[in-house]
């Protein structure tokens, strides 16, 4: 056993329920110290693949192992696989300290010792002088940091996190992520996060995880699967993409009559993605290559402005501009305008 | 829109008028010195009260109902809780068959449950013993002990037990760490409830209780004697400690859910 070797190894892992299959047999590996973040829709089986890492499901195929040990029927209360739950499930008739005491005492850590390094948590996490507050007394942040403090006082090697923060108000969700990548740098653990947002999950992750229908469709760092996604089903999921469908012959590709240059591409069917963002709106028609669409309607972002269009074949295409090239266009519903991009921007998925 | 407001105040008065004219009339005769319940009362006595509870069959009832209410709520609320939880926690085939079932004996006429009870417990002999009330009562009771801890359990997330498991409980552990601590409220008033039904109830004891006689065969008993305030007296002893058993079960009830 090195470090070197991954703290958590699935090997062919399916989990069949008795008339669907949630999880269709995946293989992942977790490095020590890494932060993982497991995406995708719900139902995709990313919360059943964190219950079956914690011992709360058996899977029906596939091993395992945590640090070397196979662990397919070792039972919840054996690992030392501290969860932090959607619900944040704190115990509601316990007081803030006796919650994040909870761990130790069942692990028969002497008095003494439990309330010492449940104070010492309390503190670190910013809960000093709420020791005895009832959990119905806490705010949603402050109660997010009890279920924190509760997991992390047995000081495990990993700690599991199931949509921690879908049930915070959005300023308290980025302070969070802040508080997590923290605390996961300073101990130097595993986190293996689940969630469905994007953001969170590229904010922190060293690596992201993509899911869909029980199958693992993409293993990358989050810049890699936002840039260059592995298939249609991620390119979909992830940021927001333009899928278009062509054939490619002899190093270009044929979109509806549109010729673009795919330099390396195999012959045959194949489809491009362009992210909105490095697509390219103008109302004259560009000198290489472009598709003529009528505007739609425009939202706003955040960070510029999506409008949206439709070809002649009635397909959605979307572009992501500034405001002031917005006020440029000044685009009105129905006006027609050439989308473009350039060829780098093209990334040729999987079909 | 006033007048709707007066005729619906009226309406409820009425109905609580209707409701517990006859208990407050009882109550009211019991401290009456008069032998018959007339009007105008007499003085204000509590030789009824003296009378009655000097008589030692009287103390034997009432030590018998007691007995049996507590051995029966203990039973009742431990079957019921342990069927309540069944359901929480698995899933499986014929579950409404099985809560159906569970749920059936408030159903069934009394007749017949005491006429049931009173053939099967000859044959197990235990008829007209303490023993043979507890389980009769048990049986009536569990149904409601049922009900009440399954609406607590149904409040309970269910993430709350698998998160006990997680921190290194085992499934037992978590049971008397978790599961019973959250059902505490609905554990007591089951058993309050519980206990206040076996207390009161008459037609399935006068099947099963023989010389072993509770409170209300008791009173059934002294009523085709003589009738006099006596009655009264011990049915207000009978009437107000179901109350605080009924009250204290639904204060408990309606006690603001935990978030």
């Amino acid at each position: 056993m090195t470090d070197q070797d991954p703290l958590v190894r699935f090997e062919g892992v399916k989990k069949r329920y008795e008339s669907f299959e949630a999880v269709k047999g995946i293989d992942l590996d977790i490095a020590r110290g890494e932060f993982v973040a497991i995406m995708g829709p719900s139902g995709c089986g990313k919360t059943t693949t964190l219950r079956m890492l914690a011992g709360l499901e058996a899977p029906t195929e596939g091993t395992i192992t945590i640090g070397g040990r196979v662990m397919n029927d070792v039972p919840a209360h054996e690992r030392d696989t501290p969860m932090v739950w959607q619900s944040l499930a704190l115990f509601p008739f316990l007081n803030v300290q006796q919650n994040v005491e909870f761990g130790m005492k069942m692990r028969g850590v002497p008095e003494d010792e439990r309330n010492t390094r449940a104070l010492m948590w309390l503190e670190r996490l910013g809960l000093k002088g709420f020791e005895k507050r009832r959990i119905d007394q806490l705010s949603g942040g402050q109660r997010q940091r009890v279920a924190l403090a509760r997991s992390l006082v047995t000081e495990p090697e990993m700690l599991l996190l199931d949509e921690p923060l879908s049930a915070l108000d959005a300023h308290l969700v980025i302070r969070m992520q802040g508080v997590l990548s923290r605390l996961q740098k300073e101990l130097g653990i595993t986190f293996v996060y689940v969630t469905h947002s994007q953001s969170e999950a590229f904010a922190m992750a060293d690596r992201v995880v993509i899911m869909g229908h029980g199958e693992i469709a993409q293993i990358g760092k989050p810049q890699e699967v936002f840039r260059a996604p592995r298939n249609r089903f991620v390119a979909e999921f992830v940021g927001r993409n333009n899928i278009l469908a062509g054939q490619v012959s002899g190093g270009e590709i044929d979109i509806g009559g549109l010729r673009m240059p795919l330099p390396g591409a195999p012959d045959g069917a194949a489809e491009i993605v362009v992210a909105a963002d490095r697509m390219r709106v103008g109302r004259e028609a560009p000198e290489t290559h472009g598709i003529r669409a009528q505007f739609l309607s425009e939202e706003f972002a955040g960070t510029g402005i999506i409008c949206y269009f439709e070809d002649a074949d009635g397909a959605e295409l979307k572009a992501q501009v500034s405001e002031a090239e917005l006020e440029a266009l000044s685009p009105e519903p129905g006006q027609s305008f050439w989308l473009t991009w350039a060829p780098e921007a093209a990334h040729v998925t999987e079909t | 829109m006033k007048t709707a407001g007066l005729l619906s105040r009226l309406y409820l008065a009425a109905l609580f008028l209707f409701v517990f004219a006859p208990i407050v009339t009882s109550m009211v005769f019991s401290f009456n010195s008069d032998r018959f319940p007339t009007v105008p009362l007499g003085q204000f006595t509590l030789d009824w009260y003296r009378t009655a509870f000097a008589r030692p069959e009287v103390w034997a009832a009432f030590g018998n109902s007691l007995i049996v209410a507590l051995s029966a709520a203990a039973l009742s609320t431990a079957l019921g809780f342990a069927t309540a939880y069944t359901d929480f926690r698995y899933g499986f085939r014929f579950k409404t068959a099985y809560l159906a079932l569970a749920l059936l004996p408030p159903t069934i006429p009394l007749v017949i449950m005491g006429l049931a009870m009173l053939a099967w417990l000859a044959r197990l002999g235990l008829s007209g013993t303490l023993p043979g009330i507890v389980i009769a009562h048990t049986v009536m009771g569990a149904p409601f002990a049922m009900a009440i801890c399954r609406m607590r359990l149904q409040q309970m997330d269910a993430a709350l037990e698998a998160a006990a498991w997680n921190l290194g409980a085992s499934p037992w552990r978590a049971m008397r760490a978790v599961v019973i601590p959250f059902s505490l409220p609905a554990l007591i008033s089951a058993y309050c409830l519980t206990a206040a039904v076996s207390f009161d109830e008459f037609i399935v004891a006068w099947f099963v209780s023989g010389l072993n006689k509770t409170v209300p065969v008791m009173i059934l008993e002294i009523l085709q004697g003589n009738v006099d305030p006596q009655i009264n007296a011990i049915g207000t002893v009978v009437f107000l400690t179901s109350m605080t058993l009924v009250v204290v079960a639904q204060l408990l009830l309606l006690r603001r859910r935990d978030p």
